[in-house]
């Protein structure tokens, strides 16, 4: 299937479909009703065919280049059907179980997620090390036939609803740093796991703390070989800041396309306006080459982290201006408008957070991209 | 499309050409290399190479006469030259009276060489193509913040011109082809300015060790780079696209992000980046004339947002 007929055949197909697919509750009110909604639109689409281009026939798709899947979350979250941040987890974690298990357990897990059975979370962040992955602490020990996990994962996204956790653990010695880090596929029911979700400032109980106690997790579930987990998890950022960024900047697109309808007359400066529009023009742009590359099978790395920035500063200059122009109604409106609009300004302030904090981004291309030595 | 051996052969003449010639010598050599057939023939490929090298080298040619005759329509005969805008705006240069014209613009240095200028006027909303005597133009050289760009202040008060048809959007045509002209020109000082800081950071010695060890030095050097890969996704974008909305937005972009990188460049280089010695400052000041040229940054990017506000709808955007 090439891009232009599967754009084309999509279109027509999400017209078709509009109204069993479109959320019929308040977008951001409720996450238990925005997981509901997702896991049926995912269900709906993999039913027809559409979750699966883009992904290889042994994990149960149907071939195709990756940016058949670029398109399918553009378009979604261009006609308000997924909110990205929940939608492309799968674009995050699905690759990396390609990549790194086993082909039976990625033939047997991937398409559970693709259709919308399971929630996968990613078990990265602790309490002590945020930034600084290579130092986390929460550890695994060999057990006969497997390993034996004990910490503490924080931030973990929808941990909550997860079946499953792509995990880091550390299996070296405490100062082996990156050199001594598995990462684990791990089943969220397993005895001994137990997650607390953290209420945000934007009002949704999006991650969690998650405690791992006398976890045993067997052999089989090591993605890639023992101390392979560093090499995981810089596979699976660059992935991070493609297609899943892809789909944020359609979703933000969407979302300035809304608030040239809603803003008062007067109440933004053109040139505000103007220069909104031109970041989230350069961001597509940029991104736009990212996901070519990819589909022409380079490797992606430290060059993404130029993405990542763009999408902070361009995702918080929108809301900045939204602030700005919807003055009174996302400060004390009422309505589901005035609330969406509340908790996605609210939410934006993270973007130079997550994912690799801004700070971050700009060591890894100051060093990688610029060639400037370590800053130690 | 000039491609594979074809477009390495001509990079490497044009390379050579902008590394050692500047001026009326850099006009002649280009149309040795051939880089005006090739304008004809592939002008995405002709502009970018040139004004990317333009930039980056800090040569200077009155080639953009040449971008915005194509983008007209018009065949430019060696010796024809086109006023461009007053700086900082986009309107046509002139405005009919009756059989006569009034003119207010900038030209290239190839201005004064020409026997026969093209004045576009905009009259009452209809925009057609004058033919015009050089000799009756009013050229005084421009100093201001970059004299070494040789720009030339054009005026003319009711002055015969020979009317010329002009397609429908040709003037935006050639406007947008030029934008997209400047803005390779500003990503490639932007280049140059970012290297001779990068290197500055890596070489400077302060306090026991090299500058670019300390953040503060680095992440101005990233965000630097961030704001050059990020004007030439857009002008790559805009070339794709094709739209004058996308030129404008990526001539912008580039304006915006080169004021940006000479801002953390100057300050990377501190004080030998602020003396003659450093060939840094001849950049700072190219880039805030070339921000002008063509509608500035600041201009472009109001016009951009009042037709949104009026809109009310986003333009359709670049398909994957």
């Amino acid at each position: 299937m090439e891009l232009d007929e599967f754009r084309s055949t999509l279109d027509s197909w999400l017209d078709d479909h509009h109204d069993e697919l479109a959320a019929h509750h308040d977008p951001h009110a409720s996450l238990d009703d925005d997981m509901a909604h997702l896991s049926a639109v995912k269900r709906a689409a993999y039913d027809a065919g559409w979750m699966r281009w883009g992904w290889p026939e042994r994990v149960g798709g149907l071939g195709g280049s990756s940016l058949l899947r670029a398109y399918l979350g553009e378009a979604l979250a261009s006609r308000d059907l997924v909110e990205p941040g929940i939608y492309s987890m799968t674009e995050v974690l699905a690759p990396t179980m390609i990549d790194y298990a086993s082909p039976e357990l990625a033939a047997e897990m991937v398409p559970r997620l693709l259709r919308g059975d399971e929630t996968w979370c990613q078990g990265f962040s602790e309490p002590s090390t945020g930034s600084n992955l290579a130092a986390l602490s929460c550890r695994a020990v060999r057990t006969d036939g497997g390993w034996r996990v004990n910490g503490q994962k924080v931030w973990t996204s929808l941990a909550q609803y997860a079946q499953r956790c792509v995990l880091l653990v550390r299996t070296g010695t405490p100062e082996s740093a990156h050199r001594g880090i598995s990462a684990l596929f791990v089943d969220m029911d397993s005895p001994g796991i137990s997650v607390r979700p953290l209420e945000t400032m934007h009002g949704v109980e999006e991650f969690s703390e998650v405690f791992f106690d006398d976890v045993d997790v067997p052999d089989a579930r090591m993605l890639g070989d023992e101390a392979q987990g560093w090499a995981v998890a810089m596979d699976l950022l660059p992935y991070e800041r493609s297609t899943a960024l892809w789909h944020r900047g359609a979703y933000l697109h969407q979302r300035f396309g809304r608030f040239l309808t809603d803003v008062p007359n007067g109440a933004v400066d053109a040139s505000d306006v103007g220069e909104v529009f031109q970041q989230l023009f350069a961001l597509r742009a940029r991104s736009r080459t990212t996901q070519h590359r990819m589909h022409a099978g380079d490797p992606l790395g430290a060059e993404t982290s130029v993405d990542k920035i763009l999408l902070a500063t361009t995702e918080q200059a929108l809301y900045d201006l939204v602030l700005d122009g919807l003055a009174a109604d996302l400060r004390v409106g009422a309505g589901s408008s005035a609330d969406r609009w509340r908790s996605e300004y609210l939410y934006s302030r993270a973007a130079t957070i997550y994912g690799g904090s801004a700070e971050i981004q700009r060591n890894i291309v100051a060093r990688r991209l610029l060639g400037l030595g370590s800053d130690r | 499309m000039i491609e594979g051996a074809d477009r390495d052969l001509l990079a490497r003449s044009m390379a050579h050409a902008v590394e050692s010639s500047t001026g009326e010598a850099l006009d002649v050599a280009l149309g040795e290399v051939g880089w005006r057939d090739a304008l004809v023939d592939d002008p995405r490929t002709a502009v970018s190479l040139l004004f990317e090298l333009q930039g980056r080298t800090g040569a200077s040619s009155s080639s953009l006469d040449l971008v915005l005759a194509t983008g007209l329509g018009r065949d430019l005969a060696p010796v024809a030259a086109v006023v461009l805008p007053k700086m900082g705006g986009v309107e046509a240069p002139g405005r009919a009276r009756g059989e006569a014209l009034d003119a207010d613009g900038i030209g290239t240095p190839g201005l004064a060489r020409a026997s026969t200028t093209i004045v576009v006027c905009e009259t009452d909303g209809v925009v057609e193509c004058r033919m015009v005597s050089t000799d009756l133009l009013t050229v005084r050289p421009i100093s201001g913040l970059d004299p070494s760009l040789g720009l030339v202040r054009v005026t003319a008060t009711d002055v015969p011109g020979t009317a010329s048809p002009l397609p429908a959007g040709a003037w935006a045509n050639g406007v947008a082809l030029g934008q997209r002209a400047v803005a390779h020109e500003l990503i490639g000082a932007s280049r140059a300015m970012l290297a001779l800081a990068r290197d500055h950071a890596v070489e400077r010695i302060q306090f026991d060790q090299p500058i670019a060890g300390f953040q503060a030095v680095r992440h101005r050097l990233a965000d630097a780079h961030v704001a050059v890969e990020t004007a030439d996704a857009a002008i790559d974008a805009a070339w794709d696209d094709g739209s004058s909305l996308a030129a404008a937005a990526a001539k912008a972009i580039a304006g915006r992000s080169a004021r940006l990188v000479a801002r953390h460049a100057q300050q990377v280089l501190a004080g030998i980046g602020f003396t003659t010695e450093h060939p840094l400052h001849r950049y700072v000041t190219r880039v805030l004339v070339l921000d002008g040229l063509l509608g500035d940054a600041r201009s472009l990017t109001r016009s951009l947002g009042g037709e949104l506000l009026r809109a009310r709808q986003l333009p359709a955007m670049l398909p994957l």
